[in-house]
C-alpha cells in the first residue's frame, strides 16, 4: 500500500522516521530518493543528515535548533513539492558482479548456525526456494540472477546496497533470521523479506544466504580507482547484475582483487526511465519464471 | 607526545557528536558513549566539549607523558594514579613530563574518560576523529590504541589558570554501583508493532544486560514480547516473522527487536535494516547505558519526545562552562 499521507513517528529525541507506504516499488523509493536531494539543496538549519531506504526515510535533526513539530510541518511542505516519479530519468549506472550460487562459504555459516544456534534451521537456498514455490535451489539461483537489481539505499553497515529485483518474474520473499546469525563471510549475498544485498564484510546478519562473490563492495585504503571520489562502490540509483560463476572462477577473481590488477566490470552510458520500465513491467507475464 | 605503555582493555579516541552527515551512506556516528563525562572532561581542561580525548573501556590504560600536559579524568572510577599516586577525577591535574598515568579496572562504571588540553592530534576521517573499531577507521589508524604507539595533542601554554578546575556537585552524572538501572524511552518509530501487553511486558519487568554487548550494540534478556495484527497480516516484502519490517533507517537508541532479542543500538551500531524499532533511547540516557556493566537489571520508563528533548537540553547545561569551578 502507498500511503495517502507520509507517516511521521519519532525515534527519541534527534530523529523522525517518515514512511511514504508498506510495499517496496520503484515510485515510493523515488519519493525517498527525491526528498533527500530536495533536503540536501535547502539544508534547513537543525536538519543534520537523512537516511533513505525502500519505502521510507529517517531523519536526523538537531532539538535545540528546531522542535518535533516544526521539523514534521517543514519536512510535510517538502513531500508535497515533489513530483510525480513517472516522469523521471536519470543516469543509472550498471555493475556486473560475479557470484557463485549455492557456495561452499555461506554453506559452512549456515552449518554453523545449525550447529550453535538452531538446528532445525533449513539449508537457505532449500528454504527460500522452497517458501517461493520453486523447484528447488538451483532454480532459485537462476531466478535471484535472472534481474537487474535496482540500489534503493546505503546501510547497515558503509557500502552495503538495499536492492530491489526491477524485474517481477524474479522477486523472492524471505523471513530474516530469528535470532540474526553472529556472523557471515564478507562478499555473501542474500535476501531478507523482499530486499537483496551484499555484505561489504564479515559481520553479524539476517538475511537468508545463497551466493557469494570476490568483489570488495567497499575499500577504505582505496586501492582500486573506482573508489577515487567515495569508499563505497555503489550510490542509489545504480544497477547489479549478478553474473553467476563457480568457484574456479571465483578463486580466479580473488587473487586478482589481492594483487590489484582486478577491473571492476560497469558500464556508465545508460540512462534508466521510469516510464520505459512500466510500461515494460505491465506487458511482462509475471507468472513466469525463469 | 605520550606514549602507549599499557593499552587497556579498549582504549580509544572518540570526538563528539561524531562523524555526522554520512549516515546515508551506512557510516554510525561512533563518538564517545557517555558524552555528558565525556563533554565535562573537555571542559575541565579548556577545550570545546566536542574536543577528541580518549574513551576506556572496563580497564584504563598506562601512558608515558613526554611534555607537561593539563588533563582530566571523569566518567567511570578507574583508580587512576600518576607515578603511583593516587589523582582525583573530575579535576584538572598537571601531569609533567616524564610522568605515568595510569588508570586500573573500573570499580564503579564501565567507561572512563581522559581529556588533554589541545585536544588529540590525529587525522579526521569523513569530518571526525572518532574511531570506529569494527570498520578499521578514525581514531588512531583506526583502531583502539596498541602498546608502544606514540600519540600527540595539540600545544597549549601549560599554565596555573588551567590546572586544579572542578565541576560543581550539581553538573555530575550520579555514577554508582547499582545493580539496576532505571531508563527513559521514547515510543516509536515502530511502537504500533507491539500490542499493549507487549508494551506492557517491555515497560514493567526488568532486563538483564547481557555480557554480549559492546559499542555496537547491547543485548537484552528478558521476556517474549506480543505484536499486533500489524505484524503478524503485512505483505510478504517484509519478511514473515512478526519483528521483519520492510529496511529502513535505524534511529540511534533503537531498541531493535532482532527476530525476539532486543538489541539497543548504540554508537557504533547499524543504520538502517529489516527488523522494527518499537522504542527509542534517547540521547541523555546513552551515559546511563555506558555506565552499565554486563549483568545490570534495566527498567525502562516512557517518556515523551518533549520530556526528552528538555533532559538533553538539561544534560548540554550541566556541560557548560558556567559548571566549571576552582
Amino acid at each position: 500500500m502507498i500511503y495517502d499521507k507520509p507517516r511521521f513517528s519519532p525515534g527519541g529525541d534527534r530523529y523522525i522516521l517518515i514512511e511514504f507506504g508498506d510495499e517496496m516499488n520503484l515510485t515510493l523509493n523515488f519519493k525517498a530518493q527525491a526528498l533527500a536531494k530536495l533536503l540536501e539543496d535547502n539544508k534547513q538549519l537543525g536538519i543534520i543528515e537523512s537516511a533513505p531506504c525502500f519505502a521510507s526515510m529517517l531523519i536526523h535533526y538537531e532539538p535545540e535548533i528546531i522542535g518535533y513539530d516544526s521539523a514534521v510541518t517543514y519536512l510535510t511542505e517538502l513531500i508535497s513539492e515533489l513530483g510525480p516519479s513517472d516522469d523521471i530519468v536519470l543516469d543509472s549506472r550498471i555493475f556486473y558482479i560475479p557470484a557463485v550460487y549455492l557456495d561452499p562459504w555461506t554453506k559452512e555459516a549456515i552449518d554453523d548456525y545449525r550447529i550453535k544456534i538452531n538446528n532445525e534451521k533449513i539449508y537457505d537456498p532449500d528454504y527460500v526456494a522452497e517458501l517461493n514455490g520453486l523447484e528447488n535451489a538451483q532454480q532459485l539461483a537462476r531466478v535471484h540472477s535472472g534481474t537487474e537489481y535496482w540500489i534503493s539505499s546505503l546501510g547497515f553497515w558503509p557500502g552495503l546496497p538495499f536492492m530491489m529485483p526491477l524485474d517481477p518474474r524474479c522477486k523472492l520473499t524471505a523471513p530474516k533470521y530469528n535470532p540474526p546469525r553472529t556472523w557471515t563471510p564478507k562478499g555473501a549475498i542474500g535476501m531478507g523479506g523482499a530486499s537483496t544485498a551484499i555484505y561489504p564484510e564479515a559481520l553479524p546478519g539476517g538475511y537468508q544466504l545463497f551466493a557469494r562473490t570476490p568483489v570488495p563492495i567497499w575499500d577504505t585504503s582505496k586501492r582500486f580507482d573506482v573508489f577515487e571520489n567515495s569508499i563505497c562502490l555503489f550510490q542509489p540509483g545504480d544497477r547489479v547484475k549478478f553474473v553467476p560463476c563457480d568457484e574456479e572462477a571465483f578463486e580466479y577473481y580473488e587473487q586478482q582483487v589481492n594483487d590489484g590488477s582486478y577491473v571492476y566490470n560497469l558500464i556508465e552510458y545508460q540512462k534508466f526511465s521510469v516510464k520505459n520500465h512500466n510500461d515494460w513491467v505491465n506487458n511482462l507475464d509475471i507468472t513466469k519464471r525463469f | 607526545m605520550f606514549t602507549v605503555i599499557k593499552t587497556g582493555l579498549e582504549t580509544s579516541v572518540q570526538d563528539y557528536p561524531g562523524r555526522l552527515g554520512f549516515r546515508n551512506q551506512g557510516f554510525p556516528p561512533s563518538g564517545p558513549m557517555d558524552s555528558w563525562s565525556f563533554r565535562l572532561a573537555n571542559r575541565l581542561v579548556g577545550n570545546e566539549v566536542g574536543t577528541a580525548a580518549l574513551e576506556c573501556q572496563y580497564i584504563g590504560p598506562t601512558l608515558a607523558f613526554e611534555q607537561d600536559a593539563v588533563i582530566a579524568i571523569t566518567g567511570a572510577d578507574m583508580t587512576p594514579k600518576i607515578d603511583g599516586e593516587a589523582v582525583p577525577m573530575w579535576t584538572s591535574i598537571h601531569i609533567k613530563a616524564g610522568q605515568e598515568l595510569a588508570l586500573a579496572f573500573a570499580k564503579k562504571g564501565v567507561r572512563a574518560y581522559i581529556a588533554i588540553a589541545g585536544g588529540i592530534d590525529s587525522e579526521p576521517w569523513l569530518g571526525s576523529q572518532s574511531t570506529f573499531h569494527k570498520a578499521g577507521v578514525g581514531g588512531i589508524e583506526g583502531h583502539a590504541l596498541q602498546k608502544g604507539q606514540q600519540i600527540n595533542w595539540r600545544a597549549v601554554d601549560v599554565n596555573d589558570t588551567l590546572v586544579n578546575r572542578k565541576v560543581k556537585s550539581e553538573a555530575l552524572p550520579d555514577i554508582n554501583s547499582n545493580n539496576a538501572v532505571s531508563i527513559n524511552v521514547v515510543y516509536g518509530p515502530n511502537v504500533g508493532w507491539l500490542n499493549e501487553a507487549g508494551k506492557t511486558k517491555f515497560l514493567s519487568e526488568p532486563w538483564k544486560l547481557s555480557g554480549k554487548s559492546d559499542r555496537t550494540g547491547f543485548r537484552l534478556e528478558g521476556p517474549k514480547l506480543s505484536f499486533t495484527d500489524k505484524a503478524h497480516n503485512k505483505p510478504p516484502e517484509h519478511g514473515n516473522e512478526p519483528s521483519n519490517i520492510i529496511d529502513q533507517g535505524y534511529p540511534v537508541g533503537g531498541i531493535n527487536l532482532a527476530g525476539e532479542t532486543p538489541i539497543i543500538l548504540v554508537n557504533d551500531g547499524p543504520s538502517m535494516g529489516g527488523f522494527i524499532n518499537p522504542f527509542t533511547v534517547p540521547g541523555c540516557e546513552f551515559w546511563k547505558l555506558a555506565q552499565a556493566k554486563p549483568g545490570t537489571q534495566l527498567y525502562f520508563t516512557e517518556i515523551t519526545v518533549q520530556q526528552a528533548q528538555l533532559l538533553s537540553k538539561e544534560q548540554s547545561d550541566a556541560c557548560a562552562d558556567d559548571k566549571i569551578t576552582k
